[in-house]
């Protein structure tokens, strides 16, 4: 009963939540504000072209980003995993260094080409790293971690390659692209982006029982009726789109897949029932209230939101750490 | 017959760990499986549990276990490991309704039996508690009752007789649990369901077991009743101690030393 009622206030923040996103900015819109400048050319064009999409694509990828961070976490029954395990988000940082570098060295245009580069650089490293963890799927996940481990420091240390090979304003591009930022959202990213949340969302409900069966052990999920090979091929199939197309739309944000979870577990404890639909509002808000920051603190300039994600995040995970101290055994 | 092994072999590592193990699992039977540290039992128990590949045939009511899907085989047999390994802050009462996840039951039907088993065996008190704060008796009583109640569902559900693999489920329970224990396997097996359990106290298996596999280096070295398997001599050959049996008004005791 009280998990429910954890739950269900998130909803009505929600409309809230929004609502300060879409008001907030380099230009304040009050409610008033809303209603004048809707009637006006540039106004509807801050609003919907600009705003609108913006705080949706923030609450969409902060909700991927803290699914995914669940959904890696529960099957590999670890809680300091989070979607990065997998290679995605090297790889993707890989592919858009590497288009960022060809661009300048070739002289082309290439913000088109970037997001693209780093979707197949995302894949491209899931699939390596479940290639070499293959022999250990079904009964453990240790190699698979490893795999992760290894593909993170092949990708890292090519991006360190492409850095020292790049030009100045190549390595600006590179360091700001890998800082994040939603400053380039629009209904594209949102409808993709909705799209692979909306699946996952479909997919869930019938799975939250047999992840809280992953969680006692893999042998006892077997007994219970799980095939556990299938439920963690698929969920990591679905944790790599999630986070690729997240990372592919506005860099690489750190903190949300690791900590959201850890906050729910916190509030609601372990059982999916509750922690998968507290972990998709409080991701979403979060990355909403983080990025209304970002475009707001030093306005008319605009932090990078990894940068918000992390200063934030960090010292709240650490204070509420310390006050659940006693009951964590992590 | 409930299950049935044939020439089962297993090699980890270039060591044969199961050895050609062949034997029948009846309806309504308590089968001991004993042996000393690294005898193969806990790997024999899993290999029943189709939790390792292995050379040879199993059959499970009739059928190669292979041919279950996972959710079909959960709807026969109920396993209980040796140890638990949760990590993540579950409740007692969440664990316990995993057992309910094999089986088409409604939420309420779910609550339901969570509510009967935590009053059947005591445990109201822990409830509501982080199965991770539990002592290892108290994670081993409700891993005990969450697999009894996915066996009581397969006869609740038409199954017919269901398989219980129990991995040294009295290692840490107090005596008062252990004796709970037994009268649980015996209500098992008078519901027409065949017990598989692992135990170390040869005591203990004497007076709950109708059959004893006695295992050492991953063979077996006798099988049958337990009057005829636990002698002197076999007692003392494959646990290398010197061991007394004490027969007296149609109950044994194991004496040692």
């Amino acid at each position: 009963m009280i998990k429910k009622l954890l739950i269900s206030p998130f909803g009505w923040l929600l409309g809230i939540v929004l609502s300060i996103g879409i008001c907030m900015g380099a230009l304040f819109l009050g409610s008033i504000d809303v209603q004048t400048l809707m009637n006006s050319d540039i106004g509807s064009k801050i609003l919907w072209d600009i705003r609108v999409p913006r705080v949706l694509l923030a609450f969409v990828i902060g909700a991927s980003l803290s699914l995914a961070g669940v959904l890696i976490q529960s099957n590999v029954r670890n809680p300091l995993a989070d979607p990065s395990l997998i290679g995605v988000s090297a790889g993707a940082a890989l592919g858009a260094a590497l288009m960022i570098v060809l661009a300048d060295f070739v002289d082309f245009q290439a913000q088109y080409y970037i997001p693209v580069a780093a979707f197949i650089g995302g894949i491209l490293a899931t699939i390596a790293v479940l290639k070499l963890g293959r022999n250990d799927l079904p009964g453990g996940m240790a190699l698979l971690i490893l795999a992760g481990i290894a593909i993170n420091v092949v990708a890292a240390s090519l991006i360190g390659l492409l850095t020292y090979l790049a030009t100045d304003s190549a390595l600006r591009h590179i360091t700001f692209w890998s800082l994040g930022s939603l400053a380039s959202a629009n209904y594209f990213w949102l409808t993709l982006c909705s799209i692979a949340l909306l699946i996952v969302c479909f997919w869930l409900p019938k799975q939250h029982r047999k992840l809280d069966a992953i969680l006692l052990g893999q042998a006892e999920a077997n007994t219970m009726g799980v095939d556990v090979k299938r439920l963690q091929k698929q969920s990591i199939v679905l944790v790599a789109l999630l986070a690729a197309l997240a990372v592919s739309a506005c860099g690489i944000i750190g903190f949300i897949g690791l900590v959201t979870p850890h906050i729910g577990r916190m509030l609601v404890g372990a059982s999916h029932r509750y922690l998968l639909p507290l972990s998709f509002f409080l991701g979403g808000s979060l990355l909403v209230i983080a990025d209304s920051i970002a475009r707001t603190i030093i306005a008319p300039a605009e932090l990078p939101i990894g940068i918000v994600t992390a200063l934030i995040g960090a010292p709240v995970f650490i204070w509420l750490l310390l006050r659940e101290g006693r009951r964590l055994q992590w | 017959m409930v299950m049935s092994l044939e020439g089962i072999s297993l090699s980890r590592n270039g060591k044969q760990v199961l050895d050609n193990i062949s034997g029948e699992l009846g309806a309504g039977k308590i089968i001991a499986l004993l042996g000393p540290n690294g005898a193969g039992k806990s790997t024999l128990i899993k290999a029943m549990a189709r939790l390792l590949e292995c050379q040879g045939e199993i059959r499970l009511q009739g059928r190669a276990i292979e041919k279950f899907s996972a959710e079909e085989l959960a709807q026969h047999l109920a396993y209980l490991p040796q140890h638990s390994q949760l990590q993540f802050p579950l409740e007692v009462e969440e664990v316990l309704s995993l057992a309910t996840l094999p089986f088409s039951l409604t939420r309420l039907q779910q609550r339901q039996q969570v509510k009967q088993v935590i009053s059947d065996w005591g445990i109201e008190s822990l409830a509501d508690k982080d199965f991770r704060q539990l002592s290892g008796g108290e994670q081993q009583r409700c891993q005990i009752a969450r697999t009894y109640l996915q066996l009581s569902n397969m006869k609740a559900e038409g199954r017919g007789c269901g398989l219980w693999l129990l991995d040294e489920p009295a290692s840490s329970l107090d005596l008062e649990h252990q004796q709970q224990l037994q009268k649980i396997c015996l209500q098992a097996t008078q519901e027409g369901h065949c017990v598989v359990i692992v135990l170390h106290d040869l005591n203990q298996a004497f007076s709950l077991a109708d059959e004893v596999w006695l295992l050492d280096k991953g063979q077996i070295q006798a099988q049958g009743t337990t009057t005829e398997v636990m002698t002197e001599q076999m007692i003392s050959n494959v646990f290398n101690v010197s061991a007394r049996r004490i027969d007296d008004a149609g109950k044994s005791l194991f004496v040692f030393g």
